[in-house]
């Protein structure tokens, strides 16, 4: 059995050793996923704000007597940060009409639970300064940090620290065109893969210091390109003279893109996000690439 | 009409109180036990809790209206383009499997090939409201390849 499946396998490799010296080209898309959660835009804000004053209106009273225990300390802590409304009383005119108050709340209205504050903070803003920098300290205020970095100030297109809401995406001028980077598939490395090929090559135009993940070993699309570099939309003619580039996807996860001076065909490098890319890339190459390409 | 208080006094009556007490205190309400069960059962019933019902006047329900349209049909066209996009990712995958199939068998052999193992990476960071104090880890070095890899 294990002979004839040989037999089989041996005659199936016969047939696919017959390949051509079609042209072919293996190019990576190599992207740094967001660092920081997406940009909501102006209408979710305002219909999350809607939805929420909507839920507090029709929220139940807070039970202040399940939480904390009568006499206490943190009972009397919690009584006095809070705003209570005004009760009723006979032979007052209210013009918002008369208040319905319940368990220290005013039913017709949203209740606002205001937690009172833990430690006082320190009038002296120098001595701020400097608690906040002293990573030692547990008791440091609590900062976050800011989403948008001295790179997106600068607008540094080469930092990895850009637009962090985003997904950058590495492109290069390689001869004279802006685009993802690509290499040759020859016929001795042609028994490792395109997405061999495709991260080897990264490697030699960008240095070794890299760690990518590639997604899948199979291409993502297919672009083709005639003997003048043109783009070639229809599929019909297979031509030996057409140029296939094959795009694999992969993520970059630590380390840099340092372009290689030995290198000449790539003169410089971008990170880009979707927008950018169309701004600066050939129309027809865009058109090739616009769906695979994150609008996060 | 039954209260939280007036039907756990009801079920619970002979439950005798753990605590030791000093005196009787059958005017005094309820022992401590049966105080917390109270307690916790009031948080779970809605008397005296629940808001006023919201009365909207014509004008205000139709903005209610309005807004719920305005952002199920911001969804559904969201979810639309999400779909439509994938739809051209699969195509194109499509596309580039048969041309790599019908130039280079080879290559689309290799292509093909299940990657056994593969997983995500641990490294790669879920995105977060904030970002960390070190942005990007940029002193990687590559492992030298051991035993382990070919």
């Amino acid at each position: 059995m294990m002979q004839i499946r040989q037999l089989t396998r041996s005659f199936a490799t016969a047939t696919t050793t017959t390949t051509s010296n079609i042209p072919i080209k293996s190019s990576l898309i190599l992207s740094r996923t967001p660092i920081v959660t997406q940009d909501i835009s102006e209408f979710e804000k305002l219909f999350y704000n809607y939805q929420e004053e909507l839920e507090r209106r029709l929220m139940w009273t807070f039970p202040k007597w399940f939480y904390f225990k009568k006499g206490t300390v943190a009972e009397r802590e919690f009584s006095e940060a809070q705003n209570y409304p005004i009760p009723n009383a006979r032979g007052v005119w209210f013009p918002q009409g008369n208040p319905d108050l319940k368990h220290g709340r005013d039913r017709r209205f949203k209740q606002e639970v205001i937690l009172p504050k833990k430690h006082i903070e320190s009038d002296n803003n120098n001595k701020e300064e400097d608690s906040d920098n002293d990573f030692d300290n547990v008791g440091r205020p609590i900062r976050a940090n800011s989403r948008i970095t001295k790179f997106d100030k600068e607008n540094d297109q080469t930092s990895l620290e850009r637009k962090l809401p985003r997904t950058l995406y590495l492109l290069v001028n390689q001869n004279g065109n802006w685009k993802f980077p690509s290499f040759n598939v020859l016929s001795e490395n042609e028994n490792s893969g395109l997405h061999k090929i495709a991260e080897d090559g990264l490697r030699i135009i960008g240095g070794d210091k890299i760690n990518t993940w590639s997604v899948s070993n199979s291409p993502a699309a297919v672009i083709k390109y005639d003997s003048n570099n043109k783009i070639i939309h229809n599929t019909d003619n297979n031509d030996q003279l057409i140029t296939r580039e094959f795009l694999i996807k992969s993520h970059i996860i630590a380390g840099k893109f340092d372009l290689q001076k030995s290198n000449n065909s790539v003169s410089d490098f971008k990170w880009l996000v979707k927008e950018e890319i169309k701004d600066l890339v050939d129309i027809s190459y865009y058109s090739k690439i616009d769906h695979l390409l994150s609008d996060i | 009409m039954f209260t939280v208080r007036s039907t756990v006094k009801t079920i619970t009556a002979h439950v005798k109180p753990t605590q030791q007490l000093r005196y009787k205190r059958d005017k005094a309400g309820l022992n401590p036990q049966l105080e917390r069960i109270v307690n916790q059962l009031s948080v779970m019933s809605a008397a005296r809790k629940q808001p006023r019902l919201l009365k909207l006047c014509d004008e205000d329900y139709i903005k209610h209206r309005t807004v719920m349209k305005a952002w199920s049909l911001y969804r559904k066209n969201k979810i639309e383009h999400n779909e439509s996009l994938l739809e051209k990712q699969y195509q194109s995958m499509n596309e580039a499997a048969a041309e790599l199939q019908s130039i280079n068998p080879k290559l689309y052999e290799i292509a093909n090939e299940h990657q056994f193992g593969k997983r995500f990476p641990l490294e790669i960071r879920t995105p977060t409201d904030f970002p960390p104090r070190q942005i990007w880890f940029y002193d990687y070095f590559p492992k030298v390849d051991g035993s382990k890899q070919q």
